[in-house]
């Protein structure tokens, strides 16, 4: 089938924008390590991983059968037992984003753009094709772009259905059935049975990451010991990196940090304004906002991000280990505690980040909004209400992944976090 | 203190119910022949059908009490069913309805016919939603005819003829627990079924049905006799006034539901409720297996007279659905 691949345009697309890309990545790499002092040590590890993607590398899956996700709702403890390497295809690279627009209307958010763009030019971050791409159906731009890829991507689709609630026993036993008949294709195209051994040891694989990832995040309500821009790096190697290797980098940098809290070796004088940020997520090597805040004196404590913490916090609770249990389990764990704005309601959400707010002390909260991102453009309307009346400040910024609004957005950060400054000294 | 606390936090609460519920059962299926016999008013189904008991539930005493003539009600013997529900009333207060989840011998006895099915790999079922919310005002109806058959026996209501004494005691009857607890010290006199009238007929068969079914809906349902017992009803007319308690913070919960998935009698408020405190519904029997699975820390919490006994917390959440689990050890 033709694909709209063999042609010489398309090999010239590839090329060039695989240079865009190692530039792109390049620069945000500098930003990221060289501009800030004092980076912890146990950051080598995952600034590493990141930047042999300037060099055309890709991650090593261990000869392992790969399988791509698109949201943070896939179990991907199902793939991890059926002996495959999950890793989330969204993207952040702005040199996709315009191959993707070439195929998607205009006002289509930058994330699905630069994602369908990887897809069209082969560009995953793992050293193997997929075997498919699983896209949980949440906003409509998702939904659609499994249908618009067909004669774009040679990787099949699977729309795992996420219900569009969440609180009601229905959607519940719907998504457990979806769940379960999930199990069933991931055996199908690994050709691997998900054994009960299998999915208790992918479990405890997950949980064991989950357990350092908890304690980084607790470790941050404290005095700064780690920049945000830092944290977002680190979860999104999450996104590809192996679930062991990358649990064992995480524990090392939570050591170091243990010792710095304890050292009082702080990263920036103890009166930067707190910052929570919050919205569309901000996804390697699109970290243009958060690079911002902090290059301008405030620090990031806490995100409230489906490629951060909303990935990682939520635990999973078994009552009898069995597939019957198990599985159901899983999907529970997927969507009841899920804050995505894709939900209604999703109050939730609302009370998450209150919740962190008071946890972290944050002093502002900046969220977030791409382009063409309608779900966060609309929540972020009650939210600010919300904040209005519980006095935090919020600052909501509209973004996409090209660089040219910096300046004017840098102009705003710059007086919000100003003002942050003025409040917290008086 | 603190460190009592988390250790208290961390620990196994439910291997440690397990081992009081058996030195319970013990007590309560064979505590007659050591010569215990705690009191005639305890909040449990501690069943004196079995001449071995070592105490007797409060509802067999009641059913008696209750039998009845208007005038001798506001006698002395109406002193004693108020001094008889004055000890049941202390008795429970202290436990709330952790009686059901450490004490309760008909409770742990179906705990372990769940252990059985367990390991056997048969899976459970649930009830949906909608069946739930009928089922569980049985019990209540089964509170009312306890009260009710007493008095109707030994008075006449509105003018209708009095009930005949067959249907005496008309809970204990038809209920399972006399037909199976005597069976634990060899007695098979119950499972006979009496055919000198008709009321007797009646109750004595839906006794052995019942018993029947104890033990099947046991086997597929967790605590599937529990949803219908009086004395659990009973207990929650006074539960809000309980020392023990179950809190819930509701700005700390995620609404995560693995408090919910573990629970036995399928409590649902228990992850979705965000705003009562006193988190203790009618068919919660404390077992505090929610307080083990909830991840968030003092989200949950166990507070005896305002005194925290156990909560939830992160630590303790990954000790046990993680390196402590015995199910999760390296291969
Ligand atoms: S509800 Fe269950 S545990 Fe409680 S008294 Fe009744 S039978 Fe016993
Ligand atoms: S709500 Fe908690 S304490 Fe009550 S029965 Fe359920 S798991 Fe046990
Ligand atoms: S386990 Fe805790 S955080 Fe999760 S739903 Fe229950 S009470 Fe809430």
């Amino acid at each position: 089938m033709n694909k709209n691949k063999n042609t010489d345009r398309y090999e010239r697309m590839k090329k060039t924008s695989s240079v865009h890309m190692a530039m792109e990545i390049k620069k945000t790499l500098k930003e990221t390590i060289e501009d800030f002092p004092n980076n912890p040590e146990g950051m080598d590890y995952f600034y590493k991983l990141v930047s042999i993607f300037t060099e055309e590398k890709k991650i090593n899956t261990n000869g392992k059968k790969v399988i791509a996700t698109t949201c943070v709702q896939v179990p991907t403890e199902l793939i991890l037992a059926a002996d495959a390497h999950p890793f989330r295809m969204c993207s952040g690279a702005y040199s996709t984003d315009q191959i993707g627009s070439e195929y998607l209307p205009a006002k289509t958010c930058p994330l699905v753009k630069s994602t369908l763009g990887m897809m069209h030019l082969d560009f995953y971050q793992v050293d193997k094709k997929p075997l498919a791409v699983i896209n949980p159906t949440t906003c409509d731009q998702k939904r659609k772009l499994g249908e618009i890829s067909r004669d774009l991507v040679d990787v099949p689709h699977y729309p795992l259905e996420l219900p569009p609630t969440k609180d009601t026993e229905e959607a519940r036993i719907y998504w457990q059935k979806v769940v379960k008949r999930f199990t069933k294709y991931i055996e199908q195209i690994t050709g691997n049975k998900i054994t009960r051994q299998k999915l208790k040891n992918s479990i405890r694989k997950v949980s064991r990451a989950q357990q350092e990832y908890r304690k980084f995040y607790t470790l941050r309500k404290g005095k700064p010991v780690i920049w945000g821009k830092d944290s977002i790096l680190i979860t999104n190697t999450y996104f590809y990196d192996d679930i062991e290797r990358w649990t064992l980098s995480m524990k090392k940098l939570n050591k170091e940090l243990e010792r710095k809290v304890k050292n009082k070796e702080y990263i920036t004088n103890a009166r930067s304004p707190r910052i929570l940020l919050t919205g569309s997520p901000s996804i390697f090597p699109n970290l243009k906002i958060p690079l911002l805040i902090e290059s301008l004196g405030g620090v990031i404590v806490a995100e409230e991000f489906c490629s951060t913490s909303r990935m990682l916090y939520d635990t999973v609770a078994v009552d009898e280990w069995f597939m019957y249990d198990m599985v159901p389990a899983l999907a529970d764990r997927y969507l009841k505690p899920c804050t995505c704005p894709n939900f209604t309601p999703n109050k939730d959400r609302e009370r998450r980040l209150l919740e962190m707010i008071k946890d972290f002390s944050i002093d502002g909260v900046i969220y977030q909004t791409f382009a063409g991102c309608q779900l966060y453009d609309m929540e972020s309307r009650n939210i600010s209400k919300l904040f209005e009346k519980n006095g935090t400040q919020m600052l909501l910024i509209e973004t996409d992944y090209s660089p040219e609004d910096h300046g004017q957005i840098s102009t705003r950060l710059e007086a919000f976090i100003e003002s942050l400054k003025t409040r917290t000294h008086i | 203190m603190n460190k009592i606390k988390t250790y208290i936090d961390n620990a196994n609460v439910s291997r440690f119910r397990f081992w009081v519920q058996l030195v319970t059962f013990i007590l309560f299926v064979y505590g007659g022949y050591w010569g215990i016999s705690i009191s005639q008013n305890l909040p449990i189904f501690a069943c004196p059908y079995d001449h071995a008991t070592g105490g007797t539930c409060y509802l067999i005493s009641l059913q008696h009490q209750l039998h009845i003539t208007w005038a001798n009600l506001f006698s002395w013997r109406g002193v004693a069913i108020l001094t008889s529900f004055g000890t049941f009333l202390i008795f429970f207060l202290v436990l709330n309805k952790a009686w059901c989840g450490f004490v309760c011998p008909v409770g742990t006895l179906q705990d372990w016919i769940t252990k059985l099915r367990k390991s056997l790999g048969i899976r459970f079922s649930r009830y949906e939603d909608s069946t739930f919310k009928y089922l569980k005002v049985i019990k209540y109806i089964f509170l009312l005819w306890l009260l009710i058959v007493p008095l109707a026996i030994a008075n006449s209501f509105f003018g209708l003829p009095q009930m005949s004494h067959d249907w005496f005691p008309p809970f204990c009857t038809i209920c399972p627990t006399r037909v199976i607890m005597p069976l634990f010290t060899g007695d098979v006199s119950q499972l006979i079924i009496d055919f000198s009238s008709t009321p007797s007929l009646i109750m004595t068969t839906l006794g052995v049905l019942a018993a029947g079914l104890f033990l099947t809906g046991s086997f597929v349902k967790k605590r599937f006799f529990c949803l219908f017992c009086p004395m659990s009803a009973l207990q929650y007319l006074f539960s809000k006034i309980a020392f023990l308690r179950l809190n819930k913070d509701g700005n700390k919960c995620t609404k995560c539901g693995n408090c919910y998935r573990v629970c036995d009698v399928g409590i649902k408020e228990i992850a979705d409720d965000i705003t009562s405190k006193n988190i203790v519904k009618d068919d919660c029997m404390l077992c505090l297996k929610c307080v083990e699975a909830c991840p968030e820390d003092r989200c949950l919490e166990v507070t005896f007279l305002k005194f925290p006994i156990i909560s939830a917390t992160e630590e303790g959440f990954f000790k046990r659905y993680g390196t402590d689990n015995k199910e999760l050890k390296d291969e």
